[in-house]
Parts: structure tokens; C-alpha cells; sequence
């Protein structure tokens, strides 16, 4: 009798293990999995992507990549890869599986063939269905179609805004609705350069301001008190200039900055204007505490490399420094942190561009030559669907999948904004206050705060005038007492005195 | 005016000018309600910081040390009554160092009042009534500012001017004191080192 109990528990014990050992293994990162909590601290947190596989050249039978700089996916899910190295830019389906094509010769409008040489960026219009092509060390831009027939070039231009000792350096490309073109130039710190559909300059976009750092204001200062002589030779206080930039469905331009002394707009949505739209956000892009080495007693700030918004709007900016993708929802709020610096499958050496496709994120790896493939999760997949719900305004709605969220990881701050604002909506307003203080968010607990003292006062309204009215009451009777009494006692006094 | 000791705080508190002379004249005043008064003012400092409502201000709440709130109170309090006996003792001031306790303690009130009245309204009200609390605060701070300039003036017989001149003139004596506090502490700390690391290196040779 007790050694069958033993053995049926033995066997439960065995299940169990079994069971919640295939569950977490399919979730389990080689690096630490961490997210932040409303105090701005890394705390542990559930994966949202995982390291599927990585692509190499040689799996594409295509020959190894070299130094590989960007990816693309077009309108119908094509990926451009810009093999850097091998002056050529391969084509592949959307499973990454086969090559499409593979250019590395173009034809010239006047029929000569024409060879890339180091190409850094690919963009492909969806409404032309032309592709951009960054030809860094040929220093110009080709706009092709995809047959290889070049529609038209850009090369520097010869304007009084663009300073002609400077070599013309493209880098990354992009073309807006109305066929505007932007390149990012590897020397100018002014912005990306923009040119009209026909090729003709137009001037800069999207500029960094000079960030007021202790150094800038001590030059301010020595220039000041300094002679034309010494100020030729004084560093000049230039901003740091745009590294990558890419375009959503509305037609913003978001742009990333790839510095080690700026830390402030790393990341900028800009408008028609060319002003920041994420500058009243007070968001830190990338990591929040910057990460120091003893080793190398070096403090390693996040560099944002490459930025990319995805179909659902969220941005992806990726993290040269850290190797991490950071992944934001559209208003900015932090939703996963994933990828690392390793040799194994999830982790990178240099990191160059990242792409989305769907639930997949491809990251780019300038040393490893390969394309990484992270997947969502269930919980990455749990998570999108309650931050769509949320940013829609369907609170109520995204009630159920935040309490899931909250299953999978207690300490994602998001879940308890979510169902406190979701609480608030469906007048659970007590609900509503508990999870807004275990989210630390004062506005949404000020809000349910006044619902429910509305509610109380509503409810309680008698009670609190009795007791208003007694209250009252017993002051007056208690003063009126005094009076009489003192009045009393004095009078007796006067009498005893004579 | 024969007034207890209670009724003199009152009396004191809510008669800015003529009150402190008046409790001169008679004498008057407590070295209790005025430790009690010092004492108020520190729990309120922490209560303001721990037990605001949660609409208005929330703060970290994994480490919680409660010696900046004693030092914002009972030692900023003790190096002005000790500062401003100082000084004052070299400008003709014919205040002792207990009077100057006891006034500056009971001019503290009002302050204090409005530290526990603003704490108390944080858990009633929304951020759109901040209004009330602020205004609280602000008579408050007033109150207290009036009454402790009346206090000094009255404690030491000063004139108008030489009363802002002995104010200002404690406010540098008190930092002076704290700057020789914590260079007194550090040395401390260094003579501290100094004799533990005398001692572990006896104690490795005894061992050895």
C-alpha cells in the first residue's frame, strides 16, 4: 500500500517536472531577461522574442556575406540584404529561404553597365516600387527599378549648401510619398540631406540641437575670452549627426543618433517641420543606466545604430553597445528588451540594421555575417495585443489580456497601468486605485480617487451630514458653556472680594 | 495677565507683534511644550514625506533612513538656537539660550500645524484642489516667518534692521557649524580607521 502511494507520487512529481521543464525551456534565453520596473531599476522579466535561427549566406547558397550593413523588406515582402562587403545586394522570399536575385550591376540610362561599390543602405518605394540605393564608395545614390535599369543618379550636389570640399558619403537612404529622397551623409552632422523627386538639393532635414553638455558651456566660455587666432584652432561645438532613419505609414521620419556624448534625442519622431514630436515624452532610448565595465573602466552608453517601425507601429531601435533590441510601443513605453553580446544564436558581435515582418524581428550582424531571426513569444504576442488594445483606447477590453500578462511576469508595470486604467473605465474604482499604487502612477490613482470618493460621498451622504451637524453642535454648546461659566465664576469672585 | 502655561502658547501664536514682548515681560514660557513643539515638527517631516496621499506624491519606498528628516529638524533647529545665541550674545542681545529656544520653538507652530493639516487634506482631495493645500502651506510658512522674526526681535530688544541683520548673520554662523560638524565626523571616522586598522594588525601577529 505505501510503496504504491510512494510510486504514484514519485511518478506525479516526475510528470510535473517534466512538464514545467518543456514549458520554460521553450522560453529560455541564454542571456538575462530583464525589463524595467517603475523605478526605473532592471528587474528579471518573461522573454517576448526568441532566437529562432541565423541565416547565413551559405544557407541562402549565395556565398558567405561580408560586412553585410542593412536589411529592407519591400511592399511584397521581399528582404534586401546589402552585402556590403561583396558590393552586391541579395534579394530573398519572406521566409528567407531562397534568393530572388542577387544585383551587383545596374544599367546606366545611356546602356553602360555600371558595378556598386560598398553599398551601406537599400530602400524600396512602395508606391514605385524603385529601389534606393545607398552606393557609399561610388559616392552616389541610384534610383533603379527592379529589372537593374537606373531611373536616375544622385551625386553631390552643386549647391552653395553643401560644402564642395566635402566628399559625398551616402549611407542610408529613404524616399517619402511625394518621391522626396533623404540620404543620411557619413560627414555631415546638418541632417539628412533631401532632394526633390527630380534630383535637385533641397537642403537638410531633421538636424540634432547641441546637446548643453558641462564641456560645451566651459568652450562657450573660453571662446569668449579667447582670440580669433586661438578660437581657429579650438574644437568647434558641432551636434552629433543622424545615423539611420526610417518611415512609418503616416510619413513621419523617425531618426536614430548613434553618439557617445549625446544622450538626449537619440531617438526623434519628426513632423513635415523637422521638430521632435518625442521630445515632450521624456523618454530614455535604449538603456536606462548606462552599463560601466571595471575591466576597462569604461562607462558603455547605449548607441542606437538602426531604428525600424513595425506594422503594429512599434518602434524598434537597436543597440550597437549592447547588442540589445529595444522595443517600444508608438508612445514610446518600453515593451521588450531582448538580444545580447555573445557567439551563441540570439547574440551578436556588431550589430549594423534590424527589419520587422510581421511577428519577426531580423537583426543584422556586420562581424557573425549573418541575419539573426528572433520570433514572438506567447507572451510577446500577449503583450501586443493588450499595448494595441490599450493605445486604441479599448481599456475595458484590454483588461483580460494585461491579467494574463500579469501571470506570465509580476513585475511588468505595464499590466497594472493597463488594468487600472482598464478598472477605471469600467467604474471598478477601488480596483482601479490599487493598481495604479502598485504601478506608482499618481495620475491614473488621482483619477480613481475621485470617482471613488464622488461614490462614497454619494453613498454616505446622511451619516456625514448628522455628523456634521452634531459636531457643529457640540462647539456651539460647549462655547456657550464656557462663556456661562467663566462669566459665573468671575461674578462670584466680585462678590466674595468686598 | 495670568495665563498658564498653555494659554501662553496660544496667546503667543496668535499675536505676532505684541505676544513675544508681552511673554518677555512676564517671564514666561515652557522648555517642554517648546522640546514637544521641535519634537511635532520632525514626526510631521516624515509623515509629509511617507504619508502624503498617493495622488499628490509617491516615493520610492525600498529604502526608507530616517536621520535627513532628523537633521532637516531637531539638529537645523539646535544650530540655530545655538548659532543664533551666538551671535547675538556679541551684538547686545539680552536674550538667554533657553528664551531663545522657547520662542523660536513656539513661533514654530503655525509651520508645524500646516505640515499636519497639508498631510491630513492629501488624502481628501484631488489634484485639482492642490490649491487649498497650497495656500494652507503658504499661511503656514508666513505665520511662521512673522512670528520668528517677532521672536528674535522681542527675545533680544533688537531694532527692525539689526533684527534682519541678526538673522542673516545666524544663518551664516549655522552653516559654519554644520561645516565643522562634518569635518568633525570625518576626522573621527579617519581616527576610527586608523585605530581599527592598529588593532587588526596586532591581531594578525598574535595569530601568526
Amino acid at each position: 500500500m505505501l510503496l504504491k502511494q510512494m510510486t504514484a507520487a514519485a511518478l506525479a512529481a516526475a510528470l510535473s517536472l517534466f512538464l514545467s521543464g518543456s514549458v520554460t525551456a521553450a522560453a529560455e534565453e541564454h542571456y538575462d531577461v530583464y525589463h524595467y520596473d517603475c523605478w526605473s531599476e532592471a528587474v528579471p522579466s518573461q522573454a517576448g522574442y526568441t532566437a529562432e535561427r541565423a541565416v547565413s549566406g551559405q544557407d541562402l547558397g549565395v556565398g558567405n556575406f561580408s560586412e553585410p550593413t542593412d536589411i529592407f523588406r519591400d511592399s511584397h515582402d521581399r528582404f534586401y540584404i546589402v552585402d556590403s562587403g561583396n558590393d552586391r545586394i541579395v534579394v530573398t522570399d519572406a521566409e528567407l529561404e531562397t534568393v530572388e536575385k542577387v544585383f551587383d550591376t545596374f544599367t546606366m540610362p545611356d546602356g553602360s553597365e555600371t558595378a556598386l561599390n560598398s553599398p551601406q543602405g537599400v530602400y524600396v518605394a512602395p508606391e514605385t516600387e524603385l529601389l534606393y540605393i545607398a552606393d557609399y564608395d561610388n559616392s552616389r545614390v541610384l534610383i533603379s527599378d527592379y529589372d537593374g535599369n537606373v531611373q536616375r543618379e544622385i551625386t553631390k550636389p552643386d549647391s552653395e549648401l553643401f560644402s564642395q570640399e566635402l566628399t559625398f558619403l551616402p549611407q542610408k537612404v529613404l524616399a517619402d510619398k511625394a518621391g522626396n529622397v533623404y540620404i543620411v551623409l557619413g560627414n555631415i552632422t546638418t541632417g539628412a540631406a533631401m532632394f526633390s523627386s527630380d534630383g535637385v538639393f533641397q537642403g537638410y532635414y531633421g538636424a540634432n540641437t547641441v546637446q548643453t553638455t558641462p564641456e560645451v558651456i566651459v568652450n562657450h566660455f573660453r571662446k569668449l575670452l579667447s582670440t580669433d587666432e586661438m578660437r581657429s584652432r579650438q574644437a568647434r561645438t558641432v551636434p552629433s549627426g543622424i545615423t539611420n532613419f526610417d518611415l512609418d505609414d503616416e510619413g513621419f521620419i523617425y531618426t536614430c543618433s548613434q553618439s557617445t556624448s549625446q544622450t538626449q534625442d537619440t531617438v526623434k519622431k519628426l513632423n513635415a517641420a523637422g521638430a521632435n514630436l518625442f521630445s515632450s515624452l521624456g523618454v530614455t532610448w535604449g538603456d536606462i543606466r548606462s552599463y560601466y565595465d571595471t575591466n576597462t573602466n569604461t562607462n558603455y552608453q547605449p548607441m542606437i545604430c538602426d531604428i525600424e517601425i513595425s506594422d503594429d507601429k512599434s518602434i524598434n531601435c537597436l543597440d550597437l553597445t549592447t547588442g540589445r533590441v529595444f522595443q517600444y510601443d508608438k508612445e514610446g513605453s518600453l515593451l521588450f528588451i531582448f538580444g545580447s553580446k555573445s557567439d551563441q544564436l540570439g547574440g551578436f558581435t556588431e550589430v549594423t540594421a534590424l527589419e520587422s515582418c510581421g511577428e519577426s524581428i531580423y537583426v543584422v550582424d556586420k562581424r557573425k555575417n549573418t541575419v539573426t531571426v528572433f520570433a514572438e513569444t506567447d507572451f510577446g504576442s500577449l503583450v501586443h495585443k493588450a499595448t494595441e488594445l490599450y493605445n486604441a483606447g479599448y481599456y475595458e477590453e484590454a483588461l483580460a489580456p494585461w491579467y494574463q500578462v500579469l501571470q506570465y511576469d509580476g513585475n511588468y508595470v505595464r499590466a497594472y497601468e493597463g488594468i487600472a486604467s482598464g478598472l477605471l473605465v469600467k467604474g471598478d474604482y477601488e480596483g482601479s486605485m490599487r493598481y495604479a499604487k502598485l504601478a506608482d502612477s499618481n495620475s491614473r490613482y488621482n483619477k480613481a480617487f475621485e470617482g471613488y470618493r464622488q461614490e462614497w460621498l454619494s453613498a454616505h451622504f446622511t451619516q456625514v451630514a448628522i455628523v456634521v451637524i452634531l459636531v457643529a453642535a457640540v462647539l456651539t454648546g460647549l462655547h456657550f458653556y464656557r462663556k456661562k461659566h467663566i462669566a459665573k465664576t468671575e461674578t462670584a469672585e466680585r462678590s466674595e472680594q468686598p | 495677565m495670568d495665563l498658564t502655561d498653555r494659554q501662553w502658547v496660544s496667546y503667543a501664536v496668535t499675536h505676532p507683534f505684541a505676544g513675544f514682548e508681552d511673554m518677555r515681560w512676564k517671564k514666561a514660557g515652557s522648555v517642554k511644550i517648546a522640546t514637544a513643539v521641535v519634537c511635532l515638527w520632525f514626526v510631521a517631516a516624515v509623515l509629509y514625506n511617507r504619508l502624503y496621499g498617493f495622488q499628490f506624491y509617491s516615493e520610492p519606498d525600498k529604502i526608507f533612513n530616517v536621520i535627513p528628516y532628523f537633521v532637516q529638524t531637531i539638529v537645523i533647529f539646535l544650530t540655530w538656537t545655538v548659532g543664533n545665541w551666538s551671535v547675538c550674545t556679541l551684538l547686545d542681545g539680552e536674550g538667554t539660550m533657553r528664551n531663545i529656544y522657547i520662542y523660536s520653538a513656539y513661533a514654530l507652530i503655525p509651520y508645524v500645524a500646516s505640515l499636519y493639516l497639508e498631510t491630513f487634506l492629501s488624502h481628501f482631495l484631488i489634484r485639482d484642489e492642490y490649491i487649498f493645500m497650497q495656500v494652507i502651506g503658504y499661511l503656514g510658512q508666513g505665520w511662521t516667518i512673522l512670528l520668528l522674526f517677532s521672536a528674535i526681535r522681542s527675545v533680544h530688544q533688537y531694532s527692525f534692521l539689526k533684527t534682519i541683520a541678526a538673522i542673516c548673520l545666524t544663518v551664516a554662523a549655522m552653516a559654519v557649524m554644520l561645516f565643522l560638524l562634518v569635518m568633525l565626523l570625518l576626522l573621527f571616522e579617519q581616527v576610527y580607521v586608523f585605530a581599527y586598522s592598529i588593532y587588526t594588525e596586532i591581531a594578525y601577529r598574535l595569530k601568526v
